[in-house]
């Protein structure tokens, strides 16, 4: 079995849009054979710790220019300590922002390097590499006591071990599975769907399992969590999963993933597939309470539409992007198209980039299977 | 096709008809006479001055041409200092001493000055120490972190960047505070402001301290500019806080308010400088920046504003580098940006002149031997007023590690005024060093690659489509990536990183620019008490704002109301609500 690769987070700090320097570093450590979660930028300490520890990564990387990075950093390690997860690795950088007095007072507050201006790239590279040999030294994975939910931590584990399976529970969290080419606005779709469930049902979680591909043995660029800004919160729980070379738009391990997020106490579970092409069913009959494609108007001819399997297989098909001249029609065509091969599925239009988009609402009392029409 | 393929034809139609005039001026006897004739009259109608060794020059050198062809390519191609198409400049005089020679004070300085730090008292500190020796009141601001986002000081998670890498504004009296003591009405006096999501918000608060200060007829004579560029934030910058369609809308908003309540104000500073220091090539960065500008035209003239009243207050932002592009390229830029506006929106003379500011590039600079810097800015500044910048700022030796100290910034401003006043370059004549061959050959070439883009920009459905689908990011990105191995590999030599590196050379130790704890917590304390003395009006005020978006009225004179008693953060926090937050594109 190939060994699991190094995942790093890497984010910008909030009030800080300086995301040059760390978009290269990213690329160069896909090249390296990282996977990278990468959150983005304008982003909290508890964000990023946050995500660091749903996503089980080894460390962090923060790419500071706008100042107050002595703080930023403490703030970050003081969460790590909080939430005992001292073995994440943190490292950084900021120009010639983050001087030498600056970098020995954070060296000793717990960071583990700060890179200056002028490193070569090559020195980082190695640098982080060298994490992924420090593996193995885990803090032991705290339980969670009795009755309370587990944390974000202990989930994590289980979900890079692939076990142990908990308990199944009596009441299951509804599962959703999100598919659709790339481009479709899968992503934007979910973060809007979370945003009002978030809203609507406010002492409810939902745990993501997001996708993106990645070939065998080669490192990856995970960034779906940085344009999924609502998803960000202390009731969603997310994973970025890379596919390593699996195709159908799931990663070899998702089915194990989902059977654990369903025996924890969630009351919904996503699941993101990668771009699919025509041939793809990325969901087992019956795997999914709710199986959802989304399409952008765009699809080209209609002939094109007769060759998507997955539209007889989806419960709910979505043509996102209504705003696009074309959508009305793509609409009816895509209606016709499932009516003649005898489908009864819903379709619905969205403009998931619209704010309170009615589309979205109606998607999502349709995924929850809460009411059988909108009014 | 769209705005962009009908600026490549125009600029095609334009060096077609400059060439069909060559021809004329060569067969048609009575034409080329007619351009003799005006050569003749252009040369002897030119001043001269003398310099103070006592040499008698022209204060506009023309090329020595006594063949009409030639003379009509040259007057029509480039045109005089302030003539179409502009490449020489957008006025006839810029720079230059008084005609009898004495040095004299220029009635307004082309140099400004980049400031924020800490509390608006610190800042307004600063801005009374680098006016001290200036005639006219040229306030250049920078906001701190929280300001740019549009949050609060007391806002969760941002403490620690109060008042780091600019001034913290959370309210109208923190703008009234920064400003004390400067007469703002004083046509001598500009202020601009480094800011772009909340923009609106902004400005409104500045109107709003003016207005409480000289009354209400004081905004007639309010000057500045804001620069509220926000397709260049989601391209390049990250500092757009709405979803782009809210954002231009509330641009629109600021853009026909200032039109008709605040003539002197420039609402947006199309920006390209942002996109450089993300990365960008400079040919990219004028490519992008100049469609920008043509897509914000496009859509103010959409909600029926008039081109001739909004384009004489759009203004422009440029970096300028060590790349040779830079030799000619806001000459480029100047032309294509006339024959668009004259050709495609039909803009009048005023709307034809790109208003350039131009800072030297920070990315150029670097920490290892910081003080060469000081060569590489003033390089760059040479450049930029080869180019007759309308304005420019110098960086100052030290950025790469700080908010510049006083020292640095000093040199920064004394290396414009060697520039400008003790050399004899730019005071005796506006072209002593422009139009070589090979500054021409650079604009031709720098040209063509604008336009080339222009062409990817309009083939992929035009600007607003282009950064939805992230096209102008990840071909920053692409660029960023390149210099940096470029550098990496030594392909492109920094001296003091990988030439001449000292190796024995410590990390600088420099005076650093920093808030302390004491002040974030003054500031906070601050921001807190406006609000709870204001918590009664607020209310009203927010559902005031709220009444005017969902109607669709004009926020940006609703916000002149609205931060009488609200802070930044409570507006943004309500706008978001009302329109959402901008999800970013990575």
């Amino acid at each position: 079995m190939t060994k699991r690769p190094l995942r790093i987070l890497t984010a910008v700090p909030i009030c800080d849009g300086h995301d040059s320097a760390i978009n290269t570093i990213n690329l160069e450590l896909v090249r390296a054979g990282v996977e990278v979660i990468y959150l983005g930028y304008h982003r909290s300490a508890r964000d990023i710790v946050r995500a660091a520890l749903q996503e089980d990564v080894a460390a962090i990387g923060i790419s500071s220019y706008n100042g107050g990075h002595v703080e930023f950093f403490r703030e970050v390690r003081d969460l790590l300590e909080e939430r005992d997860a001292t073995a994440i690795g943190l490292f950084g950088g900021g120009g010639g922002t983050i001087t030498a007095a600056d970098a020995a007072q954070m060296t000793r507050q717990g960071v583990d390097r700060i890179f200056f201006a002028g490193t070569p790239l090559d020195e980082i590279v190695s640098f982080v590499l060298a994490y992924g040999k420090r593996r193995g030294v885990r803090h032991r994975t705290a339980k969670s006591p009795r009755g309370t939910f587990p944390t974000d931590r202990t989930i994590a584990r289980t979900l890079s071990e692939l076990g142990p399976l908990p308990r199944r529970l009596a009441s299951q969290p509804r599962t959703v599975g999100i598919a659709g080419p790339g481009g479709a606005g899968k992503t934007t779709l979910i973060d809007e769907l979370v945003r009002r469930f978030l809203a609507t049902h406010p002492e409810s979680r939902i745990a993501i399992l997001s996708h993106d591909p990645s070939i065998l043995g080669k490192g990856a660029l995970l960034g779906d969590r940085a344009t999924m800004i609502y998803s960000q919160d202390d009731r969603v729980f997310m994973r970025s999963l890379a596919t390593h070379g699996t195709a159908g738009g799931v990663a070899a391990e998702t089915g194990r993933c989902l059977e654990i997020l369903r025996g924890l106490p969630f009351d919904l579970v996503v699941v993101e597939t990668v771009g699919i092409g025509q041939e793809s069913v990325p969901f087992a009959p019956g795997a999914m309470d709710c199986s959802v494609l989304v399409m952008s108007p765009d699809y080209g001819a209609r002939l094109q539409l007769q060759k998507i399997v997955m539209l007889d297989v989806a419960d709910v098909v979505v043509v996102n992007k209504g705003d696009l001249a074309g959508a009305r029609t793509a609409v009816s065509e895509v209606e016709h198209r499932l009516r003649a091969a005898g489908g009864q599925q819903r379709v619905i239009a969205t403009v998931a980039k619209a704010h309170r988009d009615t589309g979205v609402d109606e998607l999502l009392h349709a995924v929850l299977g809460t009411r059988a029409d909108t009014v | 096709m769209g705005t962009l393929g009908h600026v490549i034809l125009a600029w095609r139609a334009h060096d077609a008809n400059v060439e069909a005039e060559v021809q004329r001026a060569r067969t048609d006897g009575d034409a080329g006479g007619a351009w003799l004739e005006r050569w003749l009259a252009i040369r002897a109608a030119i001043p001269r001055g003398h310099t103070p060794t006592g040499l008698d020059l022209p204060r506009l050198a023309l090329p020595e041409l006594d063949e009409p062809g030639a003379i009509a390519r040259y007057l029509l191609g480039q045109g005089l200092p302030g003539e179409f198409p502009f490449v020489n400049g957008i006025h006839s005089e810029m720079y230059l001493q008084a005609a009898d020679g004495k040095p004299g004070r220029r009635l307004e300085e082309p140099t400004r000055l980049f400031a924020g730090l800490g509390l608006a008292d610190d800042t307004n500190a600063r801005f009374r120490y680098l006016t001290q020796h200036q005639s006219s009141v040229r306030l250049s601001t920078a906001f701190d972190g929280p300001t740019l986002y549009g949050l609060d000081s007391d806002a969760e998670a941002v403490f620690g960047k109060i008042g780091e890498g600019g001034v913290a504004i959370d309210t109208v009296e923190d703008m009234e505070r920064l400003y004390a003591g400067f007469d703002l009405t004083d046509p001598a006096c500009s202020v601009s402001m480094t800011i772009n999501g909340p923009a609106p918000i902004l400005l409104a608060m500045y109107v709003a301290a003016a207005k409480r200060r000289w009354g209400d007829a004081c905004a007639m004579s309010l000057r500045g500019t804001v620069q509220a560029d926000v397709l260049k934030e989601v391209q390049a910058q990250n500092e757009v806080i709405f979803p782009l369609d809210a954002s231009l809308r509330f641009l629109g908003d600021m853009v026909e308010h200032c039109v008709r309540a605040l003539p002197r104000w420039y609402p947006i500073s199309i920006s390209g400088y942002h996109i450089a220091e993300a990365g960008a090539t400079p040919v990219q960065q004028a490519a992008y920046t100049l469609s920008n500008g043509f897509a914000y035209v496009e859509l103010f003239a959409a909600r029926g504003l008039d081109v001739n009243a909004f384009a004489p207050r759009l203004s422009f932002f440029l970096d300028c580098g060590l790349d040779i592009e830079y030799l000619a390229l806001a000459r480029a830029c100047r032309r294509i940006w006339a024959i668009g506006m004259r050709d495609v929106f039909r803009a009048d003379e005023r709307g034809q002149r790109m208003r350039l500011h131009t800072q030297t590039s920070g990315r150029s600079l670097v920490a290892q031997s910081f003080k060469n810097n000081l060569t590489r800015t003033a390089i760059e500044l040479l450049l930029a007023y080869a180019n007759t910048t309308n304005s420019c700022h110098s960086n100052s030796a030290d950025e790469p590690f700080t908010t510049p100290g006083e020292e640095y910034v000093k040199l920064a401003a004394n290396a414009q005024a060697i520039l400008l006043e003790e050399s004899g370059l730019f005071r005796h004549m506006m072209n002593a060093i422009a139009g070589s061959p090979g500054m021409e050959a650079v604009q031709k070439a720098v040209e063509r690659g604008i336009l080339d883009e222009f062409h990817t920009l309009d083939e992929l459905g035009g600007v607003l489509t282009a950064v939805e689908h992230r096209y102008q990011r990840s071909q920053i990105q692409e660029s960023a990536h390149r210099y940096e191995r470029q550098i990496g590999a030594g392909e492109r030599p920094i001296v003091g990183l990988n030439r001449y590196r000292d190796e024995s050379e410590r990390l600088p130790d420099v005076e650093m620019m920093r808030t302390s704890r004491a002040t974030k917590l003054k500031q906070v304390a601050r921001v807190k008490a406006f609000k709870k003395r204001n918590r009664v009006a607020a209310i009203r005020a927010l559902d005031s704002l709220s009444r005017v978006v969902e109607s669709g009225g004009n926020v940006c004179e609703e916000l002149l109301d609205t931060v009488e008693v609200c802070s930044l953060g409570q507006i943004t926090t309500r706008l978001h609500d009302l329109v959402g937050h901008f999800r970013p594109l990575v």
